[in-house]
């Protein structure tokens, strides 16, 4: 097993190395940076000379990788334009864990990532944990009562909300949930930020602005998830270590969940394995919507500012955390299910 | 079926558990006490993750009997950054007149009057040398920093210092790069020397760097790039300091004790970030805010219904539409004055205003409406397609193959308009292809995400590099509320040799050229005003440009707010006379 | 995962139940299956009716009809001669849901077609050939598949955006960003499907009957596309069925963030982007064309499945 991990992170190296220079050459023309830099008018001519040397985008594009990978400090840049490299680099480069600086923030972006992270993982983590018990909780029902109207009932729901775009979830609930109660003068849910600027950044509160974006997210995948866990459960319950449990007179609620649920989890594991790193990257729809201070805000904004340095951060967080996870997986999966090995 | 309902039970206790378990690691750190903050402004800024105080409790002191007094600003955009160095965003710039100081303010009308310093400097009164190259500052010797150190000239020369210093990478090194030398003979004096007579030096000194603070900074790490101030900037000498701003959710600025004028009326500005238009609305209208920017102009009548007041302040700006006018590479039909004064005609700028702006603006007639600088006489062209239909003819466009759009010599009139992907301006475009449509010109309409459409030539920016024929968005002339432009200079039109120029209309006009040059070394008042008229009748006349409606900020102010007063130039200059009434 | 479509490949497969099947040849029995799988007959039956009201609707209401605007009739919620109500400049919102829709329904099969020849393409190379190429295809395949989709259309969205002019085709001028958003979804989605290819090679090069065709030298283009391709195309099938329903919530997606397709070329997307501004104001503004984009999506997934289920019974079971 040993082997077979070192094996896999050895081969990740070449990828992630792949996808960063992809990602770098898209990076080279999704917009101008600088064009914004100067408010609400087109920069001029002569900041725009000095920023884009200063900031290090007069270089060709070989050489601004090899700074943002490896870093600038063994080598002079021109800071004041005369053309002789007169300043010592100071940047480190992602190999060094220096991210870079965000061109439009002017701060590391290692701590405007820092910043939003908990507030995604807030987010997303609950997202996770509500999906996955919700759709295992529905998953078994729908199993044990097959063809019962309640398992009709939500496979026709699932696959309706399955098909449905996040953003008109969020936007039918935010009218049905948010909009309608307060014409009617009910209570209503909070649709923008993490919690009210008044009351503070409490539990309560927080909790309380967290129902609707995960409301959002959580109906969509729980369609997704719960049919995954309905078919392996079912699959697993034709078994004949089940018929067996079962034939010995074991209670019914016990071979559920003793010996039908450990084995029908596996698919669901694999699946979780492939979702959790790309919640790093937060929900850019959903965030945008509902205004939660996350990742996927961050990002959009960071895209549509050209703000290379911060997009580029993201996607290299997001790739490693794949990578990383997709090993993980496969040990967690070959840990739980003994017949599978790994050479 | 007891099993089941067990289960049910299990079921929605355990996601209960679970949310609120995940939900424990927000942190609950108690609030630190405002006045704490206020009167040890040097204390190390709060962390990020402390929530807020809450307003609706008041500090248990009994010294202070009324409540404290918090106004909420809602803000569409987060600063990127709050030092005056880094940032020439909007939402930035604004919060200056609230924790920064300026050597003078503009007033609502966009006049100047001094703050840091004595007097205006003026050529009467001597500090403007009769060559208008030396302009002499005289400070105030009582400002203070909100740490009690005093504010002097040496604050004065270390911001220029910094601004030039190439180590810096300064949002903008304009206007100071104009400087030839600053020299401080005494605390209380500035002496500025330009290289050349510099009219709009008015646009100067909005923000003073505190060098007792930074000094030390610059000299530790070679530049300000990194200070930790840029983002915390817990030292100013504005009637409020600074006190913390969480990433994506909100900002707080509270009284500053040692303001030398005094205490402002309200304790506490709160800035709330919210993520769209929408939010800002929704929040204006419940009273959760108590003031809002960039009001749309469709969204004007549902504010006005709920009690919020929408106060417009002119800083200059007008949507308008410029003509790409390249002798070679731009549309041969818009070389001739008589198209380009049909597609003024032909467009219908009044009922655009008062259907898609609600009437909440006017048609400008040139891009410097609204201010002294325009030549009072000029009214918009009126909308008149008949008109127009015979301008075109007479110029030799007609529909000679039936297709519905005219043609001269085996050219279709096919124009292509570009804009950004702002809602209004996709909704203008749509309107005026219609009435254009009308009178027989075609256009395409083109779009591209504001970086990308304001990006330079060399940076392949679609409107500076001529691929629009008519491009469309709002701007002001300069920093308001100078006039002075580059944007019509012969020398400014960009090229593959001058990728950096500014001119993307790629319109060059001896005699423009001749009165921009003129205007910008008159540093008397008067004759620098009848120059500009004689621009503006000349970019009129010629519709050079043509103006949709005129653009200035919407503000809304909340049923709580009184004694407001907004400027266009320094919008927040009266923050001191505030009130917050319940 | 949330945001994207990628999930459609977690979709769940449909068990139906199934009887011993009387013997009758492939298509039949396909056939049979599918017409059992009511579901399967609703979303194509549904699916037919709205091409009919995007193309049919097209015969009535005119293109200018669709981008007429009319600054007077402002936000004016659904009535008479306006069943859908209009929007921001006046424009008639069913009219738009029939042009859009026409947009919305190309850009979903167009974005599958270009998914298709590349994802076959990279598929049955790789699973054709092996060896260096394999690892190369599959290297590539993996560093698409890392980043998560919506992530890279957004920045493909803007690397390509505004670069393509506008285009005139059979009399209608087209925004360039159609273009740019049938190139990108198509570029981002075809890592699944070059997987299942892949695998469907790997297993099938090793028969009798493709060792019979390289044995009599068969070149190898034609074992590919003549042979191996005919019977693996079961997959392939089901798999760009469903992916034409993920293309269609990709437009959505990105059109809604204001990336996409651009006016005045109406989508079903780009019909909904400022819709938050007008949650309350004008619910009908978002509405009808997000209840059209469900409905097609729904009907395509349900159809997909119906044919999964005929085509490819050994992929009922997960």
């Amino acid at each position: 097993m040993g082997r077979y991990v070192a094996r896999r992170l050895l081969q990740a190296v070449p990828l992630l190395f792949i996808i960063s220079v992809i990602l770098f050459v898209l990076m080279q023309s999704i917009g101008d940076p600088l064009a914004t830099m100067s408010g609400r008018r087109p920069t001029r001519s002569a900041d725009r000379e000095r920023l884009k040397r200063q900031l290090g985008l007069d270089q060709p594009v070989l050489m601004q990788y090899v700074y943002w990978l490896v870093g600038n400090d063994w080598t002079s840049i021109d800071l004041d334009g005369d053309g002789v490299r007169e300043t010592r680099g100071e940047r480190k480069g992602v190999l060094r864990g220096d991210l870079g600086r965000s061109l439009k923030k002017r701060q590391p972006v290692l701590d405007l990532i820092g910043e939003r992270l908990p507030n995604t993982l807030l987010l997303m983590g609950t997202y996770e944990m509500v999906v996955l018990v919700g759709a295992v909780a529905l998953g078994i029902y729908s199993a044990v009562r097959q063809y019962s109207i309640f398992d009709h009932a939500v496979t026709g729901v699932s696959f309706v909300l399955y098909s449905m775009p996040i953003f008109f979830i969020a936007l039918l609930s935010m009218y049905l949930l948010a909009v309608k109660p307060k014409q009617w003068g009910l209570p209503y849910f909070p649709t923008v930020g993490m919690f009210e600027p008044e009351a503070g950044k409490t539990v309560p509160q927080v909790i309380w602005h967290m129902v609707l974006p995960v409301l959002s997210l959580s109906l969509i995948s729980l369609a997704g998830y719960s049919r995954y866990m309905r078919s392996s459960m079912l699959e697993v319950l034709s078994q004949d270590y089940i018929r067996t449990a079962k034939s010995k007179g074991l209670e019914r609620r016990y071979v559920l969940f003793a010996h039908a649920l450990k084995n029908a989890s596996l698919p669901i594991v694999t699946l979780i394995g492939l979702d959790l790193p790309t919640l790093l990257g937060g929900a850019i729809v959903t965030e945008r919507i509902f205004g939660w201070p996350g990742m996927g805000r961050l990002f959009f904004d960071s895209v549509s500012d050209a703000d290379t340095p911060v997009v580029m951060a993201i996607l290299m967080m997001v790739s490693v955390a794949v990578v990383v996870f997709q090993i993980l997986t496969d040990v967690i999966y070959a840990w739980l299910d003994p017949r599978i090995r790994y050479e | 079926m007891k099993s089941k309902w067990h289960f049910v039970l299990w079921t929605v206790f355990l996601v209960a558990g679970l949310l609120v378990a995940a939900c424990q690691p927000t942190p609950t750190v108690a609030p630190p006490t405002p006045t704490q903050a206020a009167v040890q402004p040097t204390q190390p800024p709060p962390q990020p993750t402390q929530p807020p105080p809450e307003p609706t409790q008041p500090p248990p002191q009994p010294t202070q009997p009324p409540a404290r007094k918090v106004a909420t600003f809602i803000w569409t955009q987060e600063f990127d950054t709050l030092s005056p160095l880094y940032t020439n965003m909007w939402f930035s710039t604004t919060t200056f007149e609230l924790w920064q100081c300026a050597a003078w303010l503009f007033d609502d009308q966009n006049n100047p009057f001094p703050s840091l310093v004595t007097e205006l400097p003026s050529v009467e009164n001597g500090m403007i040398s009769p060559d208008g190259k030396v302009i002499t500052l005289k400070l105030r010797d009582d400002a203070v920093w909100s740490d009690g150190e005093p504010l002097t000239s040496e604050d004065f020369a270390f911001t220029y210092e910094m601004y030039v210093n190439p180590a810096n990478t300064v949002a903008s090194t304009y206007p100071y790069d104009q400087l030839e030398k600053l020299e401080t003979p005494d605390p209380q004096t500035v002496v500025m020397t330009f290289k050349e007579p510099f009219a709009p030096w008015m646009i100067m000194w909005r923000g003073i760097l505190p060098a007792h603070v930074l000094r030390p900074v610059f000299e530790a790490e070679g530049s300000l790039n990194e200070a930790d101030w840029n983002k915390n900037p817990t030292v100013g000498c504005g009637p409020y300091v600074f006190a913390e701003w969480e990433s994506g959710s909100f900002a707080r600025f509270v009284a500053n004790e040692k303001y030398w004028l005094g205490k402002p009326k309200i304790d506490e500005i709160f800035f709330r970030f919210v993520p769209d238009d929408a939010s800002q609305i929704a929040a204006l209208q419940a009273g959760d805010g108590d003031l809002g920017t960039f009001i749309a102009w469709s969204d004007i009548p549902t504010l006005e219904k709920a009690g919020v007041e929408v106060v417009p302040a002119f800083s200059m700006y007008n949507e308008g539409i410029y003509f790409y006018m390249h002798p070679e590479k731009g549309h041969p039909a818009l070389q001739d004055l008589r198209v380009r004064k049909a597609i003024a005609l032909a467009t219908d700028r009044f009922s655009l205003c008062t259907d898609l702006l609600l009437g909440g603006t006017v048609p400008a007639a040139t891009d410097w409406d609204q201010t002294p600088w325009n030549d009072p006489s000029l009214q918009p062209w009126p909308y008149d397609p008949d008109q127009a239909k015979a301008l075109l003819d007479e110029a030799g466009w007609v529909d000679s193959n039936g297709d519905g759009v005219r043609d001269k010599d085996g050219v279709e009139l096919v124009l292509d308009y570009g804009t950004t992907t702002r809602e209004i301006r996709k909704d203008t475009q749509a309107v005026l292809q219609q009435q254009l449509a009308a009178v027989g010109i075609k256009v395409n309409l083109l779009n591209a995400e504001a970086d990308l459409f304001f990006s330079g030539y060399g940076e392949g920016g679609p409107a500076a590099r001529g691929e629009y024929d008519l491009f469309e968005y709002s701007t002001s002339p300069s920093q308001p509320p100078d006039p002075d432009t580059a944007d019509w200079l012969c020398s400014e039109i960009p090229s593959d040799e001058y990728p950096d120029g500014s001119n993307w209309q790629a319109n060059c006009d001896e005699e423009l050229d001749a009165l921009f040059a003129k205007q910008r070394t008159q540093v008397d008042l008067e004759q620098r005003m009848a120059t500009f008229h004689q621009i503006t009748k000349h970019i009129f006349e010629n519709v050079y440009w043509l103006g949709l409606w005129q653009d200035p900020d919407t503000w809304a102010v909340g049923k709580r707010l009184k004694n407001v007063k907004i400027s266009g130039a320094t919008p927040l200059y009266s923050i001191m006379e505030w009130e917050l009434v319940e | 995962m949330s945001d994207t479509t990628e999930a459609l490949s977690a979709i769940p497969q449909f068990a139906a139940d199934e009887l011993e099947a009387p013997p009758l040849s492939l298509r039949q029995l396909a056939w049979r299956r599918f017409r059992r799988h009511k579901m399967a007959l609703f979303g194509a039956v549904m699916l037919a009716l709205l091409f009919v009201y995007c193309f049919g609707g097209a015969l009535w209401v005119s293109e200018d009809y669709a981008n007429y605007t009319d600054t007077k009739a402002r936000l004016q919620a659904p009535s008479v001669s306006h069943p859908f109500g209009t929007d921001t400049v006046g424009r008639d919102i069913l009219a738009r849901t029939i042009y859009g829709g026409q947009i919305s329904l190309i850009i979903g099969l167009t974005a599958m077609l270009v998914e298709l020849v590349i994802g076959v393409l990279i598929g049955a190379l790789s699973g054709y050939y092996g060896g260096w190429l394999d690892s190369i295809l599959m290297r590539f395949t993996e560093a698409v598949f890392v980043i998560p989709q919506l992530f890279l259309l957004i920045v493909m969205a803007k690397f390509f955006g505004g670069k393509v002019p506008n285009l005139t085709l059979l009399g209608r001028t087209f925004s360039g960003s159609v273009v740019v958003v049938i190139l990108i979804i198509g570029a981002t989605s075809w890592v699944y499907l070059a997987r299942i290819v892949r695998a469907e090679f790997i297993s099938l090069k090793e028969r009798e009957f493709i060792l019979a065709a390289r044995a009599i030298g068969t070149p190898a283009r034609q074992i590919i596309f003549g042979h191996i391709l005919p019977n693996s195309i079961a997959p392939i099938i089901v798999s760009a069925t469903l992916s034409v329903a993920a293309a269609i919530l990709s437009e959505s997606y990105i059109s809604f963030l204001g990336m996409g397709v651009q006016a005045p070329t109406a989508t079903w997307g780009n019909m909904l982007e400022g819709a938050m501004n007008y949650i309350e104001e004008a619910p009908w503004f978002w509405i009808f064309p997000g209840t059209l984009i469900v409905l097609t999506v729904l009907s395509i997934n349900f159809l997909g499945d119906g044919l999964r289920d005929a085509l490819d019974p050994r992929s009922r079971v997960v």
